[in-house]
């Protein structure tokens, strides 16, 4: 079922520490503002953490604590120099991993550069992420996803007892 | 042979579902299955699906002038002037594009794409088409849960679910057990069911939450590869002689192994994630409802063809409304169907 995290860089201002962002994505400039990028994300909230699907898929990602509150802030479109401010004291939280996280949620298609207005952060963001206990992650649960390729061929998996699509190499 | 593409999807399903309607009277077997709320009418050929259909369900009671009806004619070129199956003729296909395109025709379907198998249903008008290449060129998993998808995408129009998950209760509670396969929820539900708690299912069960949240059984058949089969002794009961399924699993119906009959619904009051421990005994510990929703939407939604936003909507609202744990499993069946029963003893009604 589990099948991955992924961590923003922790107190690593730099970045480097985070093994995923030798892909580029954490040196992609930060847009302003962002949304949910597509009408097949959909999340819900749990207790304030947050699960969210891609319906296009079949991939679900669940957050940290912090995570959640980040990913609830952006999708009420908080811009993200508000959303920097609102972490400046939050223990867990800094600006590299920040930008890191808003990152691989744009790298996994869950948000998107948006052109609206920066909203400004509620009152109590920044006391929420100050309470966080665990640092700025997403982890991914794929092993159910649809596999998505041309000249499909399909296969029953036994837990599934349904045809998936066999990634074609 | 004619080729399906993205963009004649619907057509192609409107086709199917004229095509089986006109050969209504042609169907030379009709099997009629009471479910809850539902009369369930099968038009096919005798063999093996009828006899799935007679044997695969746990039919309910009540008056069945409160259930609806729905018809579903299972086909094949040999009946009337029921059409070839055509083959999948786009190179891109999608289980959720393929979803989305019928249901903006107000329409729901399934392609197997191995055995140009196809599933259509109109939930408007509860009129379902099964169309095959011949009378046995059907998925292996349709004679265990025969007819499942038309099930989910008709107590989907009603706002109820198909959960794969398994059950077991006492006095009318139940836990529900939530979990991809191999999770252990089928061997809880065998050590529960020897042990002398019920049970309305343990793969597929229907779930309602008008009211709280309710089980109902669908399906009477269980599993247990034969290391579980093994394991629970029932070997000794049931013995070892019988063919295995497709999956390589010993395959069982529920009123083999129960001590009273299946009850026609379990009022659910735990979401129980099984957690095979390697530990000598069971015990029940508290899961974020965040985990327990990951335990049990993926399978669900994966294998119940469209309805994906409604179904993760669904399993959200069921996971708020009970509390949730993990379940770690011990070794003896006697031990782990106790936990459950002392959980539940103490559950509130």
């Amino acid at each position: 079922m589990f099948t991955g995290v992924v961590q923003g860089s922790g107190n690593d201002t730099t970045g480097a520490a985070a093994g995923w962002n030798r892909s580029g994505v954490s040196d992609m400039p930060l847009s302003d503002v962002y949304a949910v990028a597509s009408k097949d994300i959909v999340f819900e909230s749990f207790d304030g953490e947050a699960v969210v699907l891609d319906l296009s898929n079949g991939k679900y990602f669940g957050f940290s604590d912090s995570g959640s509150k980040v990913w609830q802030a952006l999708v009420s479109g908080v811009g993200t120099e508000a959303l920097i401010r609102s972490a400046a004291g939050a223990a867990r939280i800094d600006v590299a991993a920040l930008e890191c996280f808003i990152g691989q949620l744009v790298e996994f298609a869950l948000l998107a550069p948006s052109g609206a207005t920066p909203l400004p952060s509620s009152d109590d963001l920044p006391a929420a992420l100050a309470a966080a206990r665990e640092p700025l992650n997403v982890s991914v649960h794929d092993d159910l996803a649809d596999l998505i390729t041309v000249d499909p061929i399909h296969e029953v998996e036994e837990p599934l007892g349904w045809p998936a699509v066999k990634q074609v190499s | 042979m004619p080729r399906v593409t993205l963009e004649t999807l619907p057509d192609y399903a409107r086709f199917l579902l004229a095509a089986a309607e006109s050969a209504a009277t042609q169907f030379p077997v009709q099997r009629t299955v009471r479910l809850p709320g539902l009369e369930l009418i099968a038009h096919l050929d005798p063999g093996a699906l009828a006899d799935a259909l007679g044997q695969a369900f746990i039919e309910a009671g009540g008056d069945p002038r409160d259930s609806r009806q729905c018809h579903v004619f299972i086909g094949h070129p040999g009946v009337g002037d029921m059409p070839v199956p055509a083959s999948w003729g786009d190179a891109h296909f999608t289980e959720h594009g393929f979803a989305q395109k019928l249901a903006e025709a107000g329409l729901r379907g399934h392609h197997y794409h191995d055995l140009d198998f196809w599933q259509v249903y109109d939930p408007d008008r509860r009129i379902g088409v099964q169309l095959m290449r011949s009378p046995d060129a059907f998925p292996p998993w349709e004679q265990g849960t025969p007819l499942r998808a038309f099930l989910h995408w008709e107590y989907a129009a009603r706002g109820m679910r198909l959960a794969h998950a398994g059950t077991l209760g006492f006095d009318g509670k139940g836990v529900l057990l939530a979990g991809a396969g191999g999770a252990g929820k089928s061997g809880t539900v065998v050590a529960g069911l020897l042990n002398g708690l019920d049970s309305v299912g343990d793969d597929y069960v229907l779930i309602d939450l008008s009211g709280g949240v309710t089980a109902r059984p669908l399906f009477s058949i269980l599993k247990q590869d034969p290391q579980g089969f093994a394991r629970l002794g029932l070997g000794r009961r049931l013995g070892t002689d019988g063919p295995l399924n497709w999956q390589g699993k010993h395959a069982f119906h529920i009123n083999e192994i129960a001590s009273r009959p299946v009850r026609s619904s379990l009022d659910i009051s735990a979401l129980m994630v099984p957690h095979v421990s390697g530990g000598k005994t069971s015990s029940i510990a508290p899961i974020s409802r965040k985990d327990a929703l990951i335990a049990l939407a993926p399978s669900g939604i994966a294998q119940m063809p469209g309805e994906r936003e409604s179904g993760f909507r669904f399993f959200s609202d069921l996971t708020r409304l009970l509390p949730c744990y993990r379940l770690y499993l011990g070794t003896q069946p006697e031990e782990i169907a106790g936990t459950i029963a002392d959980f539940l003893a103490r559950a509130p009604r």
